[in-house]
């Protein structure tokens, strides 16, 4: 996945927060809402549950006119919240200024979800260009690692550290969408089908879920399996060459489901925009970020392999 | 039932069990096939007492050659009429009902006689959910290929084929949806829903989907936007778990999913 051309931010204000302590938190955060709900701007928070009920306190009153959204939950997966979290919110208020926190990023994320938070960090200035909101992005200094706090810089245009505002010299998010385009672990013991042909696609669902069910996905998410193997294996079919390769495997506390095929997925935004009222096809990849917990892609020329995984708790 | 075959002793052997059954259960039955009458009289040897069920009228033969105009489509509401009308003539004559086994091999050769036969499937199909006429529909694979066979089959609630995946039927005054509809079948679903244009009812269209097993987010919105198209509220009565969960992601308003009875 490559950005061939960055656009122009235009009026959309794209800041990583960087705080290290509660009260540096809402230090930034209270004065950034409660001057949108002074301008009637509408205001929404999307972040961790603990971090949440911190400002929902710190806010008092106030906290009944915003949108308060954890970010553990609606955002488990990263690959949805452009569209499911900051843009169903955003495209509400079309007309007036928006001002949203969003914190993706928290000491909590594995090692598998990271690349995926970070590329979704990169591709808000693509989705957001032009608009005119502000999304503000909270790191953590004092749990987060290195690493990310770089791709902070990387990721977001300007940096706001107490009173400090300033350009980030470091802005790069085409650097760190190619950075984590890299390619995914596959495990020797996976069980594994070809998909030939369309005749195939009700004997992949099929092998999908007896699969699932023996590395011991709950009953109750055995749909979202199904509905995650039929739009991966008919974007497949469609669009990457005509035929993929199925795969199932558990990696601790999830069941992983891939597909591999020859297509390239040139569209960076694909999969991460919500359809325009009766629009018929195109939900695919958007589905499948809607219905898993953790989606990553490795795409290139040569081919394209996409990782759905499911927790294994319920 | 919609019947598949590989070779015409096949579907003999199922037409003489089917049209047994029904001699035995009290109905007049009928045996429709192209060919010679006297050949296809051949045909029910071995049912018990057949002769003298063809003597009595009880059982009956017609021949395709004589009954249709080569490549003229059916009138699928005047063909439910006649079917309709046979099935109270025997009534009268003291039958518990009518059974049919036809092999309908030569009615689908064309676009215009297969678009025209799969909506009689369906209206007959309505027929018979409510009335003592049964049918078992036979298709040579020879010489209906597997498409122009799928398109039959999914307005039937069973067939013995795999095809095409999916059933769109009749079911007590309603349309009943089962199996599965995915990227593969979704433009024969909207085909078959176009041709079985199940009807709202207050406002309500509603799908007895118990044996709905998977259904694709476009066949979905189909459904939705069929409903929508006629003013009604689609109600999925389905107890596949993924209705729900594919309504809720795609914000669809006007779908609602109850359980299956």
């Amino acid at each position: 996945m490559t950005v061939a051309e960055l656009p122009p931010l235009g009026r959309f204000i794209h800041p990583a927060l960087f705080y290290g302590t509660d009260e540096q938190y809402l230090d930034g955060l209270v004065p950034f809402i409660t001057e949108g709900l002074e301008r009637t701007q509408p205001v929404a928070v999307a972040v961790p549950g603990g971090r949440l009920r911190l400002l929902r306190e710190a806010l008092g009153d106030a906290a009944h006119e915003v949108t308060l959204i954890d970010m553990e939950v609606a955002g488990r997966n990263p690959g949805r919240i452009i569209p499911t979290v900051l843009r169903r919110f955003a495209d509400r208020h079309d007309g007036v200024h928006v001002r949203i926190i969003g914190e993706p990023i928290w000491a909590g994320r594995s090692t598998t979800e990271y690349p995926a938070c970070a590329q979704h960090e990169a591709l808000i200035n693509l989705a957001f260009a032009g608009r005119d909101v502000t999304i503000v992005c909270p790191y953590d200094t004092s749990t987060l690692g290195q690493r990310a706090l770089a791709d902070a810089l990387a990721t977001h245009p300007l940096v706001w550290e107490g009173s400090r505002r300033e350009d980030s010299d470091r802005y790069d998010p085409r650097g760190v969408i190619d950075h984590y385009n890299q390619p995914l672990p596959v495990v020797a013991d996976a069980a594994e089908v070809e998909v030939g042909s369309s005749a195939d696609v009700r004997t992949a669902r099929t092998f999908a879920t007896t699969h699932a069910h023996r590395l011991g996905l709950p009953a109750g998410r055995m749909a979202d399996l199904q509905l995650i193997t039929g739009e991966l294996v008919a974007n497949s079919l469609r669009h990457g060459g005509g035929s993929c390769r199925l795969r199932l495997w558990r990696d601790q506390d999830h069941l992983v489901c891939t597909v591999e095929d020859e297509g390239h997925l040139t569209d960076p935004l694909a999969g991460r925009r919500p359809p325009v009222p009766q629009q018929f096809g195109g939900r695919g990849l958007l589905l499948i970020n809607q219905l898993a917990d953790l989606v990553r892609i490795h795409t290139t020329r040569h081919g394209t392999t996409v990782h759905a995984l499911l927790a294994l708790s319920s | 039932m919609c019947w598949r075959f590989e070779e015409a002793h096949e579907f003999r052997a199922h037409a003489r069990e089917f049209l047994s059954d029904g001699l035995a259960r009290g109905h007049q039955v009928r045996y429709i096939a192209p060919g010679d009458v006297t050949a296809l009289a051949g045909d029910l040897r071995g049912i018990d007492r057949i002769d003298e069920a063809l003597d009595t009228g009880a059982a009956q033969i017609v021949s395709l050659d004589d009954q249709y105009a080569v490549e003229a489509a059916i009138d699928p509401a005047a063909q439910v009429r006649s079917y309709a009308e046979a099935t109270r003539t025997a009534l009268a004559a003291g039958y518990t009902g009518l059974r049919v086994a036809a092999d309908c091999t030569p009615l689908v050769r064309t676009a215009e006689q297969l678009d025209a036969f799969a909506r009689y499937e369906h209206l007959v199909d309505h027929y018979m959910t409510t009335s003592p006429f049964s049918a078992m529909c036979g298709y040579a694979a020879s010489a209906v290929d597997e498409e122009t066979f799928a398109q039959v089959a999914c307005m039937h609630p069973n067939t013995n084929s795999p095809l095409p995946g999916f059933r769109l039927y009749a079911d007590h005054g309603g349309t009943a949806l089962g199996g599965e509809t995915d990227f593969v079948t979704g433009e024969l679903f909207s085909k078959a829903l176009d041709r079985a244009a199940p009807r709202p009812r207050d406002g309500q269209l509603v799908l007895e989907a118990g044996g709905l097993e998977f259904l694709d987010h476009n066949s979905l919105l189909r459904l939705a936007g069929y409903a929508a198209d006629r003013d009604a509220v689609l109600v999925l009565r389905t107890s596949w778990p993924g209705a729900a969960r594919l309504v809720d992601l795609l914000d669809l308003v006007d779908v609602r999913v109850e359980a299956a009875a």
